[in-house]
């Protein structure tokens, strides 16, 4: 990832916010400003400031904090960052099939990978400790519904 | 006198023990997430916001005045002994604070940013007190107009005056005003870029955007670096928490100019709490007696911008409460748990819900106080909190994040929303660009839409009423001279320095 690439990114979120803007339908209802005037605006300052960016980005002045000597990664840094969106993607696959604090312990153990801590018990019974405390104050104490908090308690 | 009589009307509720035990929790959870790196409270007070609906309206500002506050208490801990500054307005604490940690002047430091912490944020409550009623009766003459060339002088000083670079504080407030526009427009009934997903259609939840960005962003940031397990120093709590003397007399009028410059920058738009640290610091430096010491350990390097610090943070809440604009990601996140309730910000705030702002106002006196008592005696829990294993606590707040999200609709949509905003913090982290604009963007932009329509309708259909109306034609010369000023000068200097 570069500076270049994001403005790259940026100019395509813009193409599909144009694009959705062009199919926002118009209201029936006799308005001074309809619903796509808002929108439109800020999609067009928006793919102003992406493309300034852009070019920016092609001078070289924007800047990038990997290249940063006491900012950037040290060696595995995208197995550290997998690891941590895969703690989040086992939440969102099992939450709804094995209750909070299963997902929750695999959640807590993906980011603690992710902070070099080995995948073993004790990360898994620390996790669990910490996914159970917070179901418990949050579900049990403050009545936020988080859902059961074990499959067979579903 | 009047609101001397509404503020004891607010001391009467405040002082409810219920009410008081909201404060106190407020306090303590603020404290603990300013000693937290990785954790601050707009992200607290975002996880917070599902309790809206089982919590009333007082107990809960109350307790979100506290975390906030407590917050600005907090981070000069994590400065002081840990030289790693959980906000930006917490850096030129670490300036002296951390020396004076390596001369074996831990306690004086940390006792110099309590004590300073509470005198001015007393100031800066007294100072919302007796102005905030004067700001309302002017805002009181506020139409749509004026209130949508507000709104954009707000968003275009968050984004084009604070942070490294105009253009990336433009795009972040470009994504946010995007983010916005999300989700059925409620004039028209139409949906918009919500991509055929019914969950789409109530727009993006703010606590989704702003835990997204500041927890798992800044998790996933941190784990790309890969440095934070490798752990900073924690500097022993050494010498006495005794200020002594001559401690005391280069303290005092370091904290009164502090929040003197504290108050009035943070409750303008562009204020924020950095300006004032910065100005204060030099100040003191300018002003002591003792200008060799600094970069040394100067306890009036630590007093002075500790005291702007806390009263920027009272100052951020003027604009908030007496017009409805937030000035800072937190503020905006209280913004958002104020529409939570169905409670309208603005000027009417204070006619309609006089008791609460009143409560919330005489809960600050109250939670300096609470701080104050909670920060030095337990200082040694606080040092003991910076010493949990980065994989431990980065676990912890991401499972509670989740928690937090997943909690407040059941939405595994939500959650995965949760992560792909966590993505965009980690890019915006890793190329500097801000999120406070994104985030201010995101919740004043249908706010806008709202006030643009209303004045388009009176003026029928007249875009020049935004520039004719004197007051809104002000608001919006100064939005304009704020996006040309600043890179003039910037080439004006370049080219002088040639």
């Amino acid at each position: 990832m570069t500076p270049l690439r994001v403005a790259l990114l940026l100019v395509a979120l813009c193409g599909v916010a144009a694009w959705q803007v062009t199919v926002i339908p118009e209201s029936l209802m006799q308005m001074t400003v309809g619903p796509t005037l808002a929108p439109g605006v800020i999609v067009a300052a928006l793919s102003l400031f992406a493309v300034l960016y852009g070019i920016s980005a092609w001078r070289g002045r924007q800047t990038d904090e990997s290249e940063a000597p006491d900012q950037s990664p040290l060696p595995g840094a995208n197995a550290r960052v997998l690891s941590l969106l895969g703690g989040g993607l086992a939440f969102i696959a099992l939450v709804i099939p094995l209750g909070f604090v299963i997902p929750g312990t695999l959640c807590g153990m993906g980011v603690a990978r992710a902070f070099d801590a080995p995948l073993g018990l004790k990360s898994a019974l620390i996790c669990a400790a910490i996914a159970s405390t917070f179901w418990f104050v949050f579900a049990q104490l403050l009545g936020v519904g988080l859902g059961p908090a074990l499959p067979w308690l579903i | 006198m009047e609101a001397f009589d509404a503020l004891m009307g607010g001391f009467a509720v405040a002082l409810q023990p219920t009410t008081l035990m909201w404060g106190f929790v407020g306090c303590f959870v603020g404290t603990l997430v300013g000693v937290l790196p990785g954790i601050g409270p707009a992200l607290t007070i975002a996880l917070l916001l599902p309790l809206t609906y089982h919590v009333p309206a007082t107990s809960m500002f109350v307790m979100f005045a506290g975390i906030y506050y407590g917050a600005a208490y907090g981070g000069s801990t994590t400065s002081i002994l840990l030289n790693t500054p959980g906000e930006s307005a917490a850096v030129v604490t670490a300036l002296e604070g951390n020396k004076m940690a390596r001369r074996g002047r831990a306690g004086q430091a940390l006792a110099t940013a309590a004590i300073g912490s509470f005198v001015a944020g007393t100031i800066g409550t007294l100072a919302l007190t007796f102005v905030a009623p004067w700001v309302v009766e002017a805002a009181l003459a506020f139409g749509p107009a004026e209130y949508f060339s507000l709104m954009v002088l707000s968003v275009v000083a968050v984004s084009a005056v604070l942070g490294n670079s105009m253009l990336r504080g433009l795009v972040a407030l470009g994504l946010g005003l995007l983010l916005g526009m999300v989700g059925v427009d409620l004039q028209t009934g139409q949906p918009r870029f919500t991509f055929g997903r019914p969950e789409l259609l109530d727009g993006i939840e703010v606590t989704v955007a702003a835990v997204g960005l500041f927890a798992v962003g800044e998790a996933l940031y941190l784990a790309w670096q890969g440095r934070e397990s490798k752990g900073g120093e924690v500097m022993k709590l050494s010498g006495s928490l005794w200020m002594s003397k001559s401690d005391w007399a280069r303290s005092w009028k370091a904290w009164f100019r502090g929040a003197f410059f504290g108050f009035p920058i943070g409750a303008m738009p562009a204020g924020g709490a950095e300006l004032p640290t910065l100005l204060s610091y030099y100040t003191e430096k300018k002003l002591s007696k003792h200008p060799e010491e600094f970069g040394h350990g100067a306890i009036e390097g630590v007093a002075g911008p500790e005291a702007a610090n806390n009263a920027a943070a009272a100052g951020v809440l003027m604009p908030l409460l007496t017009l409805g604009i937030p000035t800072s990601a937190t503020a905006a996140i209280m913004l958002s748990a104020f529409e939570g309730y169905g409670i309208q910000t603005g000027p009417q705030l204070f006619s309609q819900q006089g008791s609460l702002v009143w409560t919330l106002i005489a809960s600050l006196y109250i939670g300096n106080v609470i701080l104050l008592v909670l920060n030095l005696p337990l200082v040694s829990l606080w040092v003991k909190l910076l010493k949990i294993p980065p994989p431990w606590l980065y676990a912890g707040i991401i499972v509670i994040s989740t928690a937090g999200v997943y909690g407040a609709g059941n939405s595994v949509f939500n959650v995965g929303l949760l992560f792909v905003f966590g993505l965009l913090g980690y890019i915006m982290r890793r190329f500097d660009f801000p999120a406070a604009p994104l985030i201010v963007g995101l919740i004043l932009a249908p706010l806008g839409e709202q006030s643009m329509r209303q004045a388009l309708t009176i003026s029928q259909g007249d875009w020049s009423t935004f520039f004719t109306r004197p007051l809104s034609g002000s608001l919006m010369a100064i939005a304009t001279l704020l996006l040309i000023v600043p890179p003039l000068w910037k080439q004006w200097r370049s080219r002088s320095q040639r």
